[in-house]
C-alpha cells in the first residue's frame, strides 16, 4: 500500500467518523450498476440486496441506481454517481466502465470524503487512481487462465482458444490467459482465429472448429467465450467425431450449458460470479462505515468460479434462486 | 435479355456454353475448389471436407436464393440479418419458455419471417423509400424488438430449447455425424426456386420487374404483389435458417445473424446476379454459394490465416462483377451480331 493511500484512508476514516458520530449507526449505501433487467446485473443486484439485509438490520439501507439503457453509458453512469452524492450517500459502489466520462464523478466522491469501492470493471488500477478502498470483480485474463489450468491439470495438454472477434481486447485477454494457463499445467496452447464473417453464426463457428480439429488431430482441449460460441464449439467437436476426446470449457453459462455439463459434453464453465461482486462490495463498505473495519486484501477477485460436473447441481439450484 | 436469349435453340455448342451467364461462376468455383483441394489434401477432398463446406453453403444458400431473386427484381433485403435471430428467439421462447409443442415454435418463427417480409414489401411498394434503406430500418427495428421481447419475457439474452427427436431429425440433425440435414432442405429450395424462376411464367415477371419496373407494370404484371411476395420469400428463408439453428444448437441468442446480410449478397453476386437487377439465374446463385462456402471452410483445412480467406472472398467478389460484365458484353455482342 502506498503512503498516499494511507493518508487518504486516514482522511476518509476521519470524515466517516464525523458522519457516524450520532447515536444511530447507519450506512446508507448507494450502488451504481447495470439495468436491473439485465440478466447479469440482476444477479449483482441480488448480491447487493442480500448484503443490504445486514445493513438494514443495523439501521442503514442499500439503494440501487441503474441506467434506463446503455445508449449513453458513461455520462449516464457519471450522473448516477453524482445523484448518489447529492442524496447523502454514506458509501458508494460503482463500476469504472468508461473512465473518461466517469472518473471526474468518482473523484468528486472521494473529494467529499465518501468511502468508495470500485467493482465489476476497472480493476485495481482504477481503484488506486481514484482513491477507492478496493476493487471487487473478475479479471478476464485470470478467467481464461483458470480454464487452461483446469483442462491442463485434467490431462488435456494441447489447447486451442476459439476467437470469433480477433482484435477485441477482452477476447484477446481471455485467450492469452487460457494459453498461459494450459502452458502452466505443462501443455501447449494456440488460438483458432475466425474470420469476421463468422461472428454470431453458430454454423460457421461449428464448421471452423470441426475443420481445425480434423487438420490438427493433436488438439484435445478447447476454450470458447460466451454461450453461443461454446455451444457451437461442442457441436463442431461432435461433428468431427471427437466427442469425448476433445474437452471443452466455456466462459459464462446458460441452461443449455449446464445441461451439457450434466450430460458430459462440456467439461467446465467459467463464471465471474456477479452475485459476489454486489455482495462483497456492499459488505466491505457497510462494515467500514459502521465499525471502521477494513479488508486489507486489495483486489477482491469474485471470479473465476468453475462450474463442472462436481458442482453443477448446486449451480442449478443457484440459478433458480436468481443468484447465478 | 441475356439470360433468356442464350438458351434458345437446341443442340450443343462451346460458344453457347461460354456465353451462358453461369459460366463465369462455374469457372470461379472450379478454380477455388482446386486451389483449396491442393492445399487441404485428402481430408478436404473426402466426406469431412465436403460436409464441412456443404453445411455452410446450405445455410447461407437457403437465404441467398430468395435474396438473389429479390436482387434480380431490383431490390435488396438487409433485414435477413435480424430475421434469423428473431425467428430463432421466437421458436425458443414458444417452445423452450412456454413449453408448447415444437410445431408451434416452427410456425411462430416462420411467421415472424413472413411478417417482416410483408412489412418490407409494403414499405417498398407504398412509399418511395429505396429497399436498401427500408430494410435497414426494419433490420434495426426487428433487432430491437427481439432484444426487448427476450429480456421482457425471459429476462435473458439467450433462451434454450431441447427439441423432440422428430423435430431434431427433420431440422437439426447431422446425417452420418457430419452432413447437416439442412443440405437436403437447401436442395429442395433450389428445386422450387429453379422451377419458379426458369419454368413458371412468374419467373419472367421477376426478370421484367428488374429490367424496367414501369414497363413491367404497364405490361400488366402485378408488380406490387410480386415485390411483396419476393420480400416474404426472403423473410421466410431467413426465418427457416433461424428455426433450424435452434433445433441444431438448442439455444437462441438475440445477437448474431448479421453475417448473413453480406454473406448472402456476396453469394448472389459471385453467382452472377446483376446488382441493378434484370439478370441472374438460380444455378448461378447456387454456384456462388458453393464458391463462398469452399473459401470459407477451405482456409481452415489449408491452415491459412483466416484473414486471407476474407481477402480471397473480397477479391472473388470484385472478379465476379468484372467477369460478369465481360460475359454479359460477350453475350449481348453475340446476340446482336446474329441479327
Amino acid at each position: 500500500m502506498t503512503i498516499k493511500s494511507h493518508v487518504l484512508r486516514g482522511l476518509l476514516a476521519t470524515a466517516v467518523a464525523s458522519l457516524v458520530a450520532g447515536p444511530a449507526l447507519a450506512a446508507n449505501i448507494f450502488v451504481i450498476g447495470g439495468k436491473p433487467d439485465d440478466p447479469f446485473w440482476s444477479r449483482v443486484k441480488k448480491g447487493a440486496e442480500d448484503a443490504g439485509v445486514v445493513a438494514e438490520a443495523q439501521g442503514g439501507s442499500v439503494t440501487w441506481l441503474g441506467p434506463q439503457n446503455y445508449d449513453n453509458l458513461g455520462p449516464d453512469a457519471a450522473e448516477l454517481i453524482r445523484q448518489a452524492i447529492d442524496q447523502g450517500a454514506d458509501a458508494i459502489v460503482g463500476p469504472d466502465w468508461v473512465p473518461e466520462a466517469m472518473d471526474p464523478a468518482f473523484e468528486a466522491v472521494t473529494a467529499a470524503g465518501i468511502p468508495l469501492v470500485i467493482y465489476n470493471a476497472g480493476g485495481l488500477e482504477a481503484a488506486d487512481k481514484l482513491g477507492a478502498m478496493n476493487y471487487v470483480g473478475a479479471v478476464d485474463y485470470k478467467s481464461g487462465f483458470a480454464a487452461g489450468e483446469y483442462l491442463g491439470n485434467a490431462g488435456h495438454k494441447n489447447g486451442a482458444c476459439v476467437n470469433t472477434l480477433p482484435g477485441a481486447a477482452n477476447i484477446e485477454a481471455f485467450c492469452s490467459g487460457f494459453n498461459d494457463g494450459i502452458i502452466a499445467a505443462g501443455g501447449t496452447g494456440s488460438v483458432l482465429q475466425l474470420p469476421a464473417t463468422a461472428f454470431g453464426d453458430a454454423t460457421a463457428v461449428a464448421q471452423a472448429v470441426r475443420a481445425h480439429l480434423l487438420q490438427n488431430p493433436e488438439i484435445d482441449a478447447m476454450f470458447a467465450i460466451g454461450d453461443g460460441d461454446t455451444n457451437a464449439t461442442v457441436s463442431g467437436i461432435q461433428q468431427a467425431g471427437k466427442a469425448g476426446q476433445v474437452h471443452v470449457c466455456g466462459m459464462n453459462f446458460s441452461d443449455t450449458i449446464l445441461a451439457n455439463i450434466q450430460a458430459g459434453s462440456q467439461d467446465c464453465a467459467i463464471d465471474q460470479q456477479g452475485y459476489q461482486q454486489g455482495f462483497f462490495a456492499v459488505s466491505i463498505l457497510n462494515n467500514y462505515v459502521n465499525y471502521g473495519v477494513t479488508i486489507p486484501t486489495r483486489e477482491i477477485l469474485t471470479g473465476p468460479g468453475i462450474v463442472d460436473a462436481s458442482n453443477v447441481e448446486l449451480v442449478i439450484e443457484g440459478v433458480k434462486a436468481g443468484v447465478r | 435479355m441475356a439470360t433468356q436469349t442464350s438458351s434458345g435453340s437446341g443442340g450443343f455448342s462451346i460458344g453457347d456454353l461460354i456465353r451462358r451467364p453461369e459460366t463465369g461462376s462455374l469457372i470461379g468455383f472450379i478454380v477455388v475448389y482446386v486451389f483449396f483441394a491442393s492445399l487441404g489434401g485428402a481430408v478436404f477432398l473426402g466426406a469431412p471436407g465436403w460436409s464441412s463446406w456443404l453445411n455452410i453453403a446450405a445455410e447461407v444458400g437457403i437465404i441467398a436464393l430468395p435474396v438473389g431473386l429479390l436482387m434480380i427484381s431490383g431490390e435488396f433485403d438487409l433485414s435477413v440479418g435480424s430475421v434469423v435471430p428473431a425467428s430463432s428467439m421466437t421458436a425458443a421462447l414458444l417452445c423452450g419458455h412456454y413449453g408448447l409443442p415444437s410445431i408451434f415454435g416452427i410456425a411462430g418463427g416462420l411467421t415472424v419471417g413472413l411478417a417482416v417480409g410483408f412489412v418490407n414489401g409494403l414499405i417498398v411498394t407504398r412509399t418511395t423509400i429505396p429497399s436498401l434503406i427500408a430494410t435497414i430500418g426494419t433490420m434495426f427495428a426487428v433487432m430491437g424488438l427481439t432484444l426487448g421481447m427476450a429480456v421482457l419475457i425471459k429476462g435473458s439474452t439467450s433462451v434454450s430449447y431441447v427439441p423432440d427427436a422428430t423435430t431434431k431429425a427433420l431440422l437439426g440433425t447431422f446425417i452420418n455425424g457430419m452432413f447437416n440435414v439442412s443440405i437436403f432442405w437447401w436442395i429442395g429450395f433450389v428445386a422450387v426456386y429453379f422451377f419458379f424462376l426458369h419454368f413458371s411464367p412468374l419467373g419472367s415477371w421477376v426478370f421484367a420487374l428488374g429490367g424496367d419496373k414501369e414497363s413491367a407494370r404497364n405490361a400488366g404484371i402485378p408488380t406490387n404483389k410480386l415485390t411483396i411476395s419476393l420480400f416474404m420469400a426472403s423473410g421466410f428463408g431467413a426465418a427457416f435458417v433461424g428455426v433450424a439453428q435452434v433445433m441444431t444448437y438448442q439455444s437462441a441468442q438475440v445477437a448474431g445473424g448479421q453475417s448473413f446480410i453480406f454473406n448472402s449478397i456476396m453469394c448472389v453476386v459471385i453467382g452472377g446476379v446483376l446488382l441493378t437487377g434484370g439478370a441472374g439465374s438460380v444455378i448461378g446463385i447456387v454456384l456462388g454459394t458453393m464458391t463462398f462456402a469452399v473459401v470459407n471452410q477451405g482456409i481452415f483445412f489449408a491452415a491459412l490465416d483466416p484473414n486471407i480467406g476474407s481477402i480471397i472472398i473480397g477479391a472473388l467478389l470484385l472478379a465476379a462483377v468484372l467477369s460478369n460484365d465481360s460475359f454479359r458484353a460477350l453475350a449481348m455482342n453475340y446476340a446482336s451480331k446474329k441479327k
